[in-house]
């Protein structure tokens, strides 16, 4: 086999919606299952599991008489959201094993609840050995993000997904060597080359049923009678590619979603179900060597109203005890104000970071170690508390920030501690404590508070600080005393001059 | 062997000296040997104004100007970064982790050793009724043996018992305000070694802490 052959690879699903329902629910997975069009008895079953065909149920059906012909059939409302969730697992599952895929376009009619992407299969035998290992793999990647499917590879992506379409059971593969396109699809009939309704109506006239038929006709006559489009189904007919070259995907954003049966107004079964979403969302980065970074939560509140959240995660990872912890706390810190009728979750999927020693730096900790580290802190003390600390550019004297850890970042050592070993330290106090202040000739005398108490022995200021004069509730005024107390704490106190009180904002220690 | 005397010891394979991470200032490094041992736990305790926050400071100094990564799980909410800057203190090369509680500050503290790596994690657990149960103490202690990490808790009083392998309690001295209009110049404090398997010398120092501009 060339390997220089332009190969591309369908991976098809037959039954999106019942793979889909089952994705979600994978407890379902050996009932008799059927997925309706919509509520009520009377909708149409648009999907129906292997036990539930066994059983004698239908697909095209109500879904009264469903019920009529297997009492224990569990019938499910089709559910867009899981459905497109699992058209983008697809896509993630082609990615993992392929740089270019693209999602196929939907078919009509018989393969309405078909789902399928077409990835590029050339040169694949580098790193799967053989295109059949390829095509395993590829099964394999789909079957662990709960997508059983089926693979054929051919030379155009219309000639794979029609011989992926002959086949019979999900993991099931195919490969079509090269210059054998025009062979395979010869014996079968036109309509799978999915003509125009007007051509295929003219090709039934002429008497073409099969694809060997138009193969048969001359092509300049072809193509001064029934013009282009015919000519582009001889095309697919004889394996050739028509289309533009497969693209690289440049987002990585992923999103999980699911309509809920009935709306949810408690925490603790949302969490489970945000759970659910959340495992799935990880196989899907896994399967495309990437890790969660930010995540936004969406949730479809009952009053028609949506309410959606920004968390944060402080390095990508994969840990979804750490990703739930980090989704409960930004529920429980602000509970949704409805029940909730749909979840989405949605995340940028990061590359996982990779261990590189330095060799004139001591070694820190792992990036992977770390990240995990800082994802599960951060769910433990709350957003924006963990970090690097920043002196911020303001004069207050309380003014800080933190920036994110980045500790790979090289630095020169200091081989030293200089001239600085030995200074004295301030201790913040957040919030700054009040005091009770005597004040003799504008200078405290005497001092109570929870840190620092008694007579004022020995004392230097004011200093006068003042800033944001601007803002009404940033600005500030403040005289800055250092003071020792008689229980010989050294403490900083100040007069707030806006509020016309004392505080106590740090201890010298 | 009567007249061998000091000359036996116990059987055994003799313990490998432990690495220390040296403070920067003379007298305490002295006092201790050469520092705070790494892998272990040391606990600094002491009242305000004592120079607790002083010593743990020129630790991260020492610890971060070397280009080790350091952690300040910071139960107190204390942590000054204009303070930890004009003391050395490379903040780039510091992970904050702002815990409002104790149990979350030592389970933070607990994560931060076992994810191995860090030189130096600083445990500020001064705040007023601090109720560290000693199982939890032992339990950080074995992680930091396991990592490698010296483990050093700052506490109002002594907290952590036999779990720290060193202990030391300061107390303030005396304080100088200088000059004309005053100024705040520096603050001496008693350093008390009250733990050290095998303290080398002397147990108490008293050590000058200047005031920078920015403190």
């Amino acid at each position: 086999m060339s390997s220089d052959a332009p190969r591309t690879a369908c991976l098809l699903i037959p039954n999106l919606p019942l793979v889909a329902e089952l994705r979600a629910h994978p407890e379902l997975g050996g009932e008799p299952l059927a997925v309706a069009s919509g509520p009520g008895p009377r909708a149409e079953l648009i999907a129906v599991s292997a036990k539930a065909a066994r059983r004698g149920v239908l697909g095209q059906t109500s879904v009264a008489h469903a019920r009529a012909v297997c009492a224990e059939l569990i019938v499910r409302v089709a559910s867009p959201a899981l459905e497109t969730a699992a058209r983008a697992a697809l896509l993630d599952a082609a990615l993992g094993v392929s740089p270019r895929a693209t999602e196929a376009p939907r078919s009509a009619g018989a393969f309405a609840a078909e789902a399928a992407v077409y990835l590029d299969a050339s040169g694949v035998d580098a790193l799967f050995h053989s295109e059949a290992g390829f095509a395993a793999a590829l099964c394999a990647r789909a079957q662990r993000l709960g997508l059983p499917g089926n693979v054929a590879i051919a030379s155009s992506r219309q000639v794979a997904r029609i011989a992926a379409r002959r086949l019979s059971g999900p993991g099931e593969t195919f490969l079509l060597a090269p210059g054998r396109e025009a062979a395979f699809l010869a014996p079968l009939p036109i309509d799978i080359l999915d003509p125009e309704d007007a051509l295929a109506e003219q090709l039934t006239r002429f008497g073409v049923y099969t694809v060997s038929g138009l193969l048969a006709l001359p092509r300049r006559a072809l193509r001064s009678r029934l013009g282009p489009e015919a000519m582009r189904l001889v095309e697919l007919a004889q394996g050739r590619e028509t289309s533009a070259p497969l693209p690289a995907p440049s987002s990585a954003r992923l999103l999980e979603a699911i309509d809920l049966e009935f709306p949810i107004d408690r925490l603790e079964p949302l969490t489970f179900v945000i759970q659910g979403l959340l495992s799935r969302l990880l196989a899907r980065l896994e399967a495309r060597h990437l890790a969660c970074g930010n995540l936004t939560l969406t949730l479809q509140r009952k009053d028609g109203a949506r309410d959606a959240r920004w968390i944060g995660a402080a390095a990508p990872t994969l840990d979804l005890r750490v990703l739930v912890r980090l989704v409960c706390h930004a529920l429980e810190s602000h509970p949704p104000q409805a029940a909730v009728e749909g979840v989405s979750l949605e995340t940028e999927g990061r590359p996982i970071q990779s261990d590189q020693l330095d060799l004139f730096r001591p070694a820190g900790p792992a990036p992977a170690e770390l990240g995990r580290t800082l994802a599960e802190l951060e769910a433990l003390c709350g957003d924006g508390r963990i970090g690097s600390p920043r002196i911020a550019d303001h004069h207050h004297p309380d003014a800080f920030r933190m920036a994110p850890f980045q500790p790979g970042t090289p630095h020169t050592p200091r081989q030293s501690p200089g001239p600085l070993a030995g200074s004295l330290a301030i201790r913040a106090l957040r919030p700054p404590l009040d005091a009770s202040v005597r004040v003799c000739h504008g200078l405290p005398e005497h001092v109570r508070s929870a840190i620092a108490n008694g007579r004022v022995i020995q004392l230097a200021g004011p200093w006068r600080t003042t800033g944001s004069w601007w803002s009404p509730e940033d600005h500030f005024a403040f005289d800055s005393f250092d003071v020792q107390t008689a229980d010989g704490t050294v403490a900083r106190l100040r007069f707030d001059h806006l509020r016309k009180n004392w505080k106590i904002d740090a201890v010298y220690d | 062997m009567r007249d061998l005397g000091p000359q036996l010891r116990r059987g055994g394979t003799p313990a490998e000296p432990t690495a220390r991470l040296a403070t920067g200032i003379p007298e305490i490094d002295r006092l201790l040997g050469g520092g705070f041992p790494r892998g272990r736990l040391s606990e600094i305790a002491g009242t305000a104004s004592s120079g607790r926050t002083s010593l743990a400071l020129a630790l991260l100094a020492r610890s971060t100007g070397a280009g080790e990564v350091t952690a300040v799980v910071d139960c107190a909410d204390a942590f000054d970064p204009g303070s930890a800057h004009s003391a050395g203190v490379l903040l780039d090369r510091v992970l904050w982790v702002r815990t409002p509680r104790t149990p979350q500050a030592l389970h933070c503290a607990e994560r931060l050793l076992e994810a191995h790596g860090f030189a130096l994690v600083l445990l500020d657990l001064a705040i007023p009724d601090l109720r560290c149960v000693p199982a939890t103490a032992l339990r950080l202690a074995r992680r930091a043996a396991s990592s490698g990490t010296a483990l050093v808790v700052l506490t109002a009083t002594r907290a952590l018992g036999t779990a720290a392998e060193v202990a030391i309690e300061l107390a303030p001295a005396r304080s100088h305000f200088t000059g004309t209009p005053a100024l705040l110049e520096g603050l001496d404090v008693q350093v008390n070694l009250v733990r050290h398997r095998n303290a080398p010398g002397p147990r108490t120092a008293t050590v000058r802490l200047r005031a920078t501009q920015a403190a």
